[in-house]
Formats: C-alpha cells, structure tokens, sequence
C-alpha cells in the first residue's frame, strides 16, 4: 500500500498537455520508496480507483486549458460521481468517488493545475511551463517529509 | 410532414468519434440511415520514406486501444521484409501479448462501454448509463471489470514495458526473453480472471432472455465472417490462415494465405465517410459483404482449443443452426474469446521453452513487400508494406478490422433505425439502440479511417483577405 501517489496525466505530443506527465516522470527520479507511487498516465481511466484506494494521500497534476500561462494552481479535490458517458477519460473527483465506491476508501486528494500556453501537436512545453514544472516538483519533493512519509 | 433527419452526434461508448443520421421520409418512415466516421488519420501516407524497422513502433501509435495490434502485424509484416521465420519462443511471447491486448480490450468494450446498457437497460436515465452508473448499481461486476481490464494491462505492461505504445516487439521476434519472476507473476492472476469472465459469463446468459427485440433487431441478417483460423481449424489469434463462411455456416473459402489478401478482399470508399469498406472480391459489393471480429471467429472455427471456453463455445454454437447472425452476440462472444485468451495464455506460459532466450532472428531487408495478418480484438487485421533497396517504406496499405464491418455496421444502424424509430414519436432509449448496435462491433475509428482514391474532403486555400484561391475536392 503507497501512503503517498502521484498521478501525472496528459498528453505527451500536445506541447504544455505533457506537464502532468512529464512532472510524473520527473518525481519518479526525485522521489523514491515503498510508500511512494507514481503514475504518469495519458488519461484518467476507471482502474486508477484500484491504486488511488489504496493510499492515503492523493496528488494529481494535470494541464488547465484556461488561466495564467505557468501560473500552478492548488485545489483540493472531493469525490464526486461522474454523469457525463464515459469513453475515454475521467476526472479526479470520479475516480474518488468510484475508489469509495468500488473499494470502500477515498483518501485525502489535491489537485495541482497548470495553464498551458500552447497545445499544438509536438514534444516540448512553452518556457512559462517548463519553468512551472521545477517549481511544481520542489513542492511535491518536499510533500513526503510534510505528511511524515 | 416534411422529411427530417435525425442526427445523433457523438455516437458515445465507442472508441473514436463518429455519427449517425437517420433520415425520414414524409410519413415519418425511416428511409435510410448512416454510420458517419468523420475523423481521417493518415498513416499509410507518411510513414512512405521511413525505414522499415521503424514500422512497428510508428504503426502502435495509431491508437491507443490496441497498438499491440498494430505492432503484432506491423512486425509480421516486417518479418516478411525480413524475410525470415522468427524463432519459435519469440512467436510464443507475441501469442501471449496478443492475447492479453484481447483480454484488456475486450473487457473495456464488454464492461466500460455496454455493461451500462446490459445491466441498468436500453431505456434508462442517459445520466447514468455509463461505467459509473454501473458503479452504482452492481459494484461487484464493476470492480471485475476493472480488474479484468487491469490485468490484461499489466501483463501488456510486464511483458513490453508499458500499457500504451510499447516497443518489444520488433522485426524478427522480441527484444527481451521473459523472465521466470514474470511468467510466474501472470500465473498467480490466472485463475481470478477466469473466476472473472466466468461469472460474467453466466450472468449474460441468465439476462439474455430480456434483449430478445434486441437480438432479432441488432445487426441480424445474413453476412459472410472472415478471419483466421488455425492448422487444426481451432480458434487463432497470431497466426493461421483466413476462411471465409456462408451465413448458412458453410465454408466459402479456406486456407487462404494472408500475403494474398488483394485476391479476395478489395476496398470501396463512400462519400458520407472517411472509413473504407471491404468485401469478398469473388462476390463483389454488396453480396460479399463481411463481418470479422469475436462474433466471426466463432462462427468460423470448428473447435475452440481450450477446456472451458471451449464448452461455452458448444453452447453459443447452440443458438443457431447454421452462423450465429445477430451482432447482439459480439458481447457474448467476446466474453468466451477472454476465457480463451486466460487459458492459452496458461497454457503456454506452462510451455517448457517459454523462457528460451532465442527470440530474435536478425537480418537484412530480403524482400521488397511484406504482409503480416494477425486477429485484433475487433476482428482481422492486416499490414502491407513495400520497401526500396534501402529499406525505406514506399507504400503502406492498413486494413482495419473496422472497415471490415464497416457495410454491416451501416446495415445495422437501418435495420435498427426501422424498427424502432418512428418519426412522430421520439424516445432517447429508442435512439441508444441506435447507438447500442455500433457498440455490438466495438469498433475503433483512429486507426480505421484512411483515403481511397477519391477523399469526401473539400480542401479551400485562402488569402491573408479571405479571398478563395484553390480548391481540391
């Protein structure tokens, strides 16, 4: 059982898309232990209830369409079932809520969000992101020593 | 009343993105209706130029439900290039990998697309027919579905090294032979996902009885199937030779090899649609229309080759005497093929060589065309490349198993439209059926979309002022 999981998401061949991703894929060299997953995924799907009910703590991080470009935005996140068909993707509130569901837990959860400027095909994150994605990390590296991890 | 048309935009529950018109005549009659895919991805195109070696890896991201679909054939096809026969444990570990692309995608389609359907019914509340919705109402057959999907991800993942997009296969074999820690690691999960598909299986034959408007109505009409079937005429997945059979259950055609598919398959395109058609060429269009994919392979084989999925498939082989002709039945079919796919994958996980560290064989670019014909979980696929002296690919042709079903997904749709849309009086249930037939197929649209000479695509150039300055139609 992971006290602490990250779960990274996006699209890696959409320019800024890939900070949760790439952030992911960044924390899995920085933090390391039995207590600690991590996850970059390209989408939320229903199977993440399966590991997100087996941690305490949840961190997502994901790009936003709409806001400052770079600017990281924090908010906690709360189960909440999803109405919407499901075909490809969920949200970070529906996972809870089908953790709770499904597997009777639904830890504490944040959501990081960082406003993407351009979302073009190709690889690379606009220089106002990449400079978010260190800050991003910093905070989540410090995130095991303040929950006691 | 004037004639209308009803759009139904998106089709949801299906992987990809497409519509359905159903147009109305005076009286409110349906008079036809369309299965429109409007996305277009060019693969076959820009891959021209690229090494052949390549193939693989760039054909896995056409999509992101089955690229080991792609990969498998994309890497027969090299392998043909290659001009080689790869050594026998490496066709093993592709066996595998194959068979748990069919588990995990079959679970997403059975589970996350239709359970909703099947479990809460046609007619219920549209918030809540979803995964979620079935969350709610049966957590237990929720929790299997996840755990089905998961564990065909996770031997995808442990054998390849990841879920999505993975690279171990490779022209002539795989790259890594499997480890005893790994092989053992599959073992253990075995036998809860048969446990699974079991009682997932008992619970659609027990509910059937509740769809039988469904299953007179879904897709029901006499097609010829296609698809693989292997040396002794059991169930084939990787290798194997096509048949063809008559909806009387006869064989057409048998033994066919794949890298002679241009002699009996041949492709339309429609105005309406970005997703070709293909028929049996000796019958022509439409009377050669096909249908590939679970429900085919069924009623194609003559044996199924493992203990328990072969019992459930002497019992699906009950309901008709001669082809099982309702795509209503892809959902039942695709439940056997995952207990099939679980006790094969035992099966050669227990081989004695399966940890051989042979799996690869290395060449040179030998020949100038390959072919590579594999079953995907939607039904047969193929990869045709041709190559210059430098290995660098100068034509590419994909078949999709969408596009195989693609005359009977648009037959469906009318047939289902007739029977339960009546234009004075609209329901939302009657207009899922509409959807619900296309989800029968499980079709996957990104892969499957691609030109045919003649593109239903208008392409305007304008100036900085607007100003129109070509077309191309």
């Amino acid at each position: 059982m992971s006290r602490l999981l990250i779960i990274g998401y996006g699209n890696p061949l959409r320019g800024d898309d890939a900070v949760g991703y790439l952030a992911a894929e960044r924390l899995r060299e920085l933090l390391t232990g039995p207590d600690i997953e991590i996850l970059a995924v390209h989408q939320l799907t229903p199977e993440l209830a399966d590991p997100i009910s087996r941690a305490e703590r949840v961190i997502f991080i994901d790009a936003a369409v709409t806001g400052e470009p770079g600017v990281i935005l924090e908010r906690p996140i709360t189960p909440a079932p999803d109405s919407g068909g499901y075909t490809h993707h969920s949200t970070p509130s529906a996972l809870l809520a089908a953790s709770a569901t499904l597997f009777g837990s639904s830890p504490e959860a944040t959501l990081y969000s960082i406003p993407g400027e351009s979302f073009e095909f190709g690889e690379g994150l606009t220089p106002r992101v990449a400079e978010s994605l260190e800050s991003l990390c910093t905070v989540c590296f410090s995130l095991p020593s303040s929950l006691q991890i | 009343m004037p004639r209308q048309t009803i759009v139904i935009d998106p089709v949801t529950r299906i992987e990809g993105h497409s519509k359905i018109s159903i147009h109305l005549d005076e009286q409110g009659h349906v008079e036809e209706a369309y299965f429109h895919v409007g996305q277009f991805r060019g693969f076959e195109k820009f891959c021209e130029g690229r090494p052949f070696y390549e193939m693989p890896s760039l054909m896995a991201r056409i999509c992101g439900i089955c690229p080991v679909s792609h990969l498998i054939a994309s890497a027969k096809a090299c392998d043909a290039i290659l001009a080689v026969r790869i050594p026998e444990n490496a066709a093993r570990l592709r066996t595998i990998l194959n068979l748990a692309q069919i588990v995990q995608s079959h679970a997403l389609s059975f589970f996350y697309l239709s359970s909703a359907d099947l479990l809460l019914g046609m007619d219920s509340d549209p918030g809540k027919r979803n995964i979620f919705g079935v969350m709610q109402a049966n957590p237990e057959m929720a929790r299997d579905g996840i755990r089905l999907r998961q564990f065909g991800q996770q031997i995808i993942e442990g054998l390849a090294g990841k879920r999505i997009h993975p690279s171990w296969v490779v022209p002539g074999g795989v790259n890594d032979p499997l480890t005893a820690e790994r092989r053992d690691h599959i073992l253990q999960g075995i036998p809860e996902a048969i446990a699974i598909t079991a009682r997932t299986l008992d619970w659609f034959k027990t509910g059937m009885e509740r769809f039988r408007e469904e299953i007179r109505t879904f897709a029901n009409f006499p097609t010829l199937f296609m698809g693989l079937v292997g040396a002794d005429g059991g169930l084939e997945f990787y290798d194997g030779k096509l048949r063809f059979l008559d909806a009387g259950g006869h064989i057409v055609a048998d033994g066919l090899e794949g890298d002679a598919y241009d002699q009996y398959i041949a492709e339309i395109a429609h105005p309406w649609t970005y997703l070709k058609t293909s028929y049996y060429k000796p019958l022509g269009y439409p009377d050669g229309v096909y249908r590939v994919g679970p429900l085919a392979r069924m009623n194609l084989i003559d044996h199924c080759g493992t203990p328990r999925a072969g019992q459930e498939w002497a019992e699906f082989r009950e309901l008709d005497r001669g082809a099982v002709l309702s795509s209503f039945y892809f959902h039942y079919a695709r439940l056997i093929e995952i207990l099939y796919a679980l006790e094969k994958m035992e099966q050669l996980l227990h081989s004695p060589d399966i940890l051989d560290t042979n799996v690869r064989a290395h060449a040179r670019a030998n020949n100038a065309e390959g072919v590579g014909v594999s079953e995907a979980p939607r039904g047969t696929l193929i990869h045709h490349y041709k190559v210059d002296r430098d290995g660098l690919i100068t034509w590419a042709n994909l078949i999709i198993a969408t596009g195989h079903n693609n005359a009977a997904m648009n037959r469906g749709v009318l047939q289902v439209a007739r029977h339960f849309v009546h234009g004075n009086k609209l329901s939302e249930g009657m207009l899922n059926r509409v959807e619900a037939v296309i989800r029968t197929f499980d079709p996957c649209l990104s892969c499957s979309t691609h030109a045919d000479g003649r593109m239903a695509l208008k392409i305007e150039l304008r100036g900085h002022a607007g100003e129109l300055l070509d077309v191309m139609m």
